[in-house]
């Protein structure tokens, strides 16, 4: 029988405790929510626009020249009439203004008309896109306007010829116009491709072939076709559908790091979670122990609380379901700049349904052992105090195993890499086992303390109060400021080392497309010692005879090796290289040949001395030795090559040539108008103010990730509160008790206060030591860059934390101590 | 016949790491419609013994009978219907359910049984003692003497045969206590039922059947 009025006056004695598990809920779900339902929106859009933001039926892409059987192919579809065809080529040039002597790094597209054949360029003006880019014009992105001084009509030097500002690109249907790059858009008709003289051999150019398909329903079977006509990982041919984008691998990247954060924020409120039900649950514990007095079976209570949970979860998961669909906007709102103009996020149902599982099933994981434990009350405790002791282990471990099992595959289903995923959970794991452990140990030192102060004797034995779930408290704050604090540890670590004080001595330009006859020239005009690093653009075909299975490779998180690679040619080792397997770079005994790989070539597949690699280079296969392996002794920004040869062997490839500079900052602008005024084809990328841009970026996009991760700490937070009206009864009795004795209302503050300061200083400063620990090794495993401290910002941090358990702890017992002692003793004994 | 059988129940407590041996090997028994009192001085086990012959806690060693059936080491879901319909417990501090109001806290044995005129068993004896009008209010609205009565009022809904009362008048004042004792004397007669109330109150032992008294965790008559 299920008695409806106990439900009610349950959840209505205990409104406060009820709010706080469904606030956990809604915490625990809101952000993965928000995560899981952008991801999937995104992609719908993307796949929905698909054809807007690819701007194409079809779509074929290049670094290389396109190859002579595809270009017969499409050629051959466009005479039948069956596709429209619309290229471009999108390469990085410096672009001057003539009379300024002001230069800037831009990312050209040299379009052709049709381009595009959905979607829309806007320009400023409101005119049509192809009335504007006429022979001998170019629209340009305002940025470029603004930093070289210039307005629509003026002249612009680009490559080896002069072109006219005709108006100003405000967007464009396949890039978001904030996108991370090098220099702002300038678009260019192909027309005047010739002119600009800038395609040069072996020049990183992106050819795309745009394909309109006449008829839809050829649009799969041309595809194939293109695809059967095209080389294989040198040439890629995909449907609107099935084309990845930039913007996609950025989204997908980032998202990925915000699903970790859900996860983690996921499974700190579900600690919460159990927290606040066993406080709920522990003010319930005589009620339990009088139904069971009275006959009530274990079914019929643990039913009843069962239902109370259901309910509450329910209105948890839609809240927290609703409030995820909020913060998937202000998501949207924050990554603007980053996604595609045209981009329409909606609800996706799949997603809602997909979190209302994960909602009860994190519901369930957590409120298990809580439920379970009601068993365990004897009706005997409505005499006696007793802590209920579990009879039988075996629904613990079996509750452990299935969290385990369920967090896993949880990890695995938004991770969808096995490795990063078992190093996640090993992280978390360990985290929470480290913060357990210290927690543990610290309270065990604090309860040992015997202070003369009488506060201070109190407020420990405060911590130590039943049912003050002290040690949950501590290990979810410190766990979620662990995090917090690394991440901002890392950011600031990274910003010093290069975006503030970029590394001293190392290169800040980098000359890029130098012909190799240009490089006497080139030296004379700077008169300076110049090293020059030949660039030989190559594919690998396959590893000890295996094929490259380039569709598999594509799919991987991390660098693969279906990408185009940078070899070149040296007879000694780069600086700060060493070798690490292998007699010198190259063995004098063999003559095949040879190749010295970076060791980090082996993250992408296991590689030793002996080895074969087969290359292809402009068309041309070349099968090389592995003669040595190299290591990096120190990251820096020196340059660095995965595959190194020999000069005999790739001297006579198509080449060219770049080189690295250090300038002082305010001559690398004239430096580089001077470099491009007498050689329009080369690049000069300013890398400081590269970083700097990057630096920015990274900046905003750690705030995101750190914005979302600080939701952890609510966790603990809500503990912190349904701990406190759990021991409500208890703290009222203390208060009381010490009234009587004669003690003022400032000497129970002062004992409530410290007892959260204690909380707030152990979860602050444990904080800082794992995160300290964990900053220190990534910084100096994972970047290699030296380590700082930044003490005052991490105490600063932990003043903030201090202050807010404080003001929370004072709000939450306020009602406590203007208890007037007459009022308590005139309701005991109570019930 | 008897209702109530214990043989050789001791209970020991386990204090840092020191054994406290509160009951040694007691032995009772209790015929059909008695009203027995157990005494003894403060801490000498009344409670405990009560708890251990009523099933809310399990011996660690002897054996008690209810009803001729053997309940130790009994499963609380195998009590439970022992606690519903043959046992009745009144206690020193009432233990009425908070949240639920007086009506609600009588009634709920009755509907956990099924009963499908719990409400009006339980207003019927709200009548019976003069409590109708608090049918309403939450305990923390009720004096002592009332929540008391309605403590009385939850034991009895169900008819037991056993009624158990934990110094049941201790709470109250001297004239709170007699009306709430004779009330008491009253249903379980009326009921035909079997009272064992533990008190240190000899006035309240004079009025039963017969006087059981605990001494350093033995019982003697």
């Amino acid at each position: 029988m299920i008695h409806t009025h106990f439900i009610i006056r349950q959840l209505s004695r205990s409104s406060k405790q009820a709010v706080v598990f469904i606030l956990c809920i809604i915490l625990s779900l809101s952000t993965l929510t928000a995560f899981t339902g952008f991801s999937k929106s995104v992609n719908r859009s993307l796949l929905d626009d698909a054809k807007k933001l690819h701007a194409a039926d079809i779509i074929i892409r290049t670094y290389d020249k396109m190859s002579d059987g595809l270009e017969k192919a499409v050629a051959e579809q466009v005479r039948l009439g069956r596709v429209e065809l619309a290229r471009f080529y999108e390469f990085n040039s410096v672009v001057r203004a003539p009379d300024k002597q002001k230069s800037l790094l831009s990312r050209l597209k040299v379009v052709e008309k049709g381009y595009p054949f959905y979607g829309e360029v806007v320009l400023l003006s409101g005119l049509s896109f192809h009335d504007v880019l006429t022979p001998g014009h170019v629209v340009v992105e305002k940025t470029l306007l603004d930093r070289l001084g210039l307005s629509v009509g003026d002249p612009i030097k680009v490559g080896f010829t002069t072109l006219t500002i005709g108006d100003v690109v405000l967007s464009e249907p396949d890039r978001p116009m904030n996108f991370f790059s090098f220099g702002p858009r300038v678009f260019i008709s192909s027309q005047d491709l010739n002119a600009l003289g800038l395609l040069q051999t072996g020049s990183r150019i992106r050819t795309v072939y745009l394909l309109k398909s006449k008829d839809d329903a050829q649009t799969d079977a041309l595809t194939n076709l293109f695809k059967q006509a095209a080389i294989r990982g040198q040439e890629r041919v995909n449907t609107y559908q099935t084309a990845g984008s930039r913007i996609k691998r950025f989204l997908d990247n980032f998202i990925f790091f915000l699903k970790l954060v859900g996860i983690f924020i996921l499974i700190i409120a579900g600690v919460g979670i159990h927290g606040t039900l066993t406080a709920f649950l522990k003010e319930k514990e005589q009620t339990i122990a009088i139904m069971k007095t009275i006959g009530a079976t274990n079914r019929h209570i643990t039913l009843h609380f069962m239902l109370i949970v259901f309910l509450l979860s329910l209105i948890g998961t839609v809240m927290g379901i609703l409030v995820g669909t909020v913060l998937q906007r202000g998501l949207a709102g924050l990554l603007a700049d980053f996604l595609p103009p045209d981009l329409r996020l909606s609800i996706v149902w799949s997603g809602v349904f997909e979190n209302i599982v994960i909602g009860f099933s994190v519901v369930a994981m957590f409120t298990f052992i809580p439920l379970y434990r009601l068993r365990e009350m004897r009706p005997v405790m409505i005499l006696r105090e007793e802590t209920p002791r579990s009879a039988k282990r075996w629904p613990l471990y079996a509750s452990g195993a299935m969290f385990a099992l369920f967090f896993f595959g949880l990890v695995f289903w938004h991770m969808q890499d096995f490795r990063f995923g078992l190093y996640f959970v090993a992280g978390v794991g360990g985290l929470i086992l480290i913060t357990y452990l210290c927690t543990h140990l610290m309270l065990w030192i604090l309860k040992g303390w015997k202070s003369r102060q009488l506060v201070v004797r109190q407020a420990i034995k405060g911590l130590f109060r039943q049912g003050g779930a002290t040690k949950t408290i501590i290990i979810t704050l410190t766990a979620s400021l662990s995090v917090i604090f690394s991440i901002y540890l890392i950011e600031k670590n990274l910003d010093a080392t290069f975006i503030r004080s970029y590394p001293e001595g190392a290169p800040n330009m980098i000359i890029l497309d130098i012909q190799p006859s240009q490089k006497e020239a080139f030296t004379q005009m700077l008169d300076q010692k110049v090293r020059f690093y030949p660039l030989i653009r190559a594919r690998i075909l396959a590893i000890n005879g295996e094929t490259i299975k380039h569709d598999s490779e594509r799919r991987r998180r991390r660098d693969n090796l279906s990408r185009v690679f940078n070899l070149t040619y040296q007879n000694s080792l780069l600086e700060y290289e060493k070798i690490i397997k292998g007699k010198g770079l190259f063995r004098k005994d063999w003559t095949e040949p040879q190749v010295s790989i970076l060791d980090i070539v082996g993250d992408m597949r296991k590689m030793g001395i002996g080895d074969t690699i087969r290359f292809k280079i402009q068309g041309v296969p070349l099968e090389a030795r592995i003669s040595s392996i190299r290591t990096r002794i120190k990251e820096s920004l020196t340059p660095f090559f995965y595959f190194v040869l020999q000069e005999k062997t790739l001297g006579a490839a198509p080449q060219t040539v770049f080189s690295t500079l250090r300038m002082e900052n305010d001559k690398i602008g004239p430096l580089q108008t001077k470099i491009v005024n007498r050689f329009p084809n080369i690049s000069v990328i300013d890398v400081s103010s590269a970083v700097q841009v990057f630096g920015r970026l990274l900046k905003r996009l750690s705030k995101i990730i750190r914005g979302f991760s600080i939701l952890s700490m609510a966790a603990g937070v809500l503990i912190l509160i349904s701990a406190v009206f759990a021991t409500r009864a208890q703290r009222i009795t203390e208060s009381v008790y010490y009234k009587i004795l004669g003690a003022k209302k400032t000497f129970v503050f002062r004992v409530f206060t410290l007892e959260n300061i204690f909380i707030g200083l152990l979860s602050g400063f444990l904080a800082l030591i794992v995160s300290q620990v964990v900053a220190f090794l990534v910084c100096r495993s994972v970047f290699e860059i030296p380590y700082h401290l930044y003490l005052t910002s991490c105490l600063l941090m932990i003043g903030a934390t201090l202050l807010l358990i404080i003001t929370i702890g004072v709000i939450s017992t306020k009602s406590i101590l203007e208890r007037k002692p007459i009022t308590y003793l005139r309701e005991q004994p109570d019930g | 016949m008897s209702i109530l059988e214990a043989k050789e129940i001791s209970k020991v407590y386990t204090v840092d790491h020191r054994n406290i041996t509160v009951l040694n090997q007691v032995s009772l028994k209790v015929e059909v419609g008695e009203f027995v009192v157990i005494t003894g001085s403060s801490g000498s086990g009344k409670t405990t013994l009560l708890t251990l012959i009523s099933g809310l806690d399990q011996p660690s060693s002897g054996q008690v009978f209810i009803d001729q059936q053997n309940i130790t080491g009994a499963s609380e879901d195998d009590l439970a219907p022992f606690r519903n319909s043959i046992i009745g417990f009144v206690f020193q501090s009432y233990h009425l359910v908070p949240s639920m109001t007086a009506l609600e806290n009588i009634m709920f044995p009755a509907e956990l049984l099924g009963d499908p005129n719990a409400a009006q068993k339980a207003r019927q004896l709200l009548k019976r003692l003069g409590l109708e009008e608090r049918a309403d209010n939450l305990p923390s609205q009720l004096s002592g003497g009332e929540k008391q009565r309605i403590s009385l009022c939850r034991a009895m809904i169900n008819q037991p045969k056993l009624l158990f009362a934990d110094e049941p008048t201790g709470n109250l004042d001297s004239e709170n206590g007699k009306k709430m004792l004779s009330q008491l004397v009253e249903l379980k007669t009326e009921q035909g039922a079997t009272l064992i109330l533990v008190t240190h109150n000899p006035e309240i032992a004079q009025a039963s059947d017969r006087v059981l008294t605990l001494k350093d965790g033995r019982l003697s008559e």
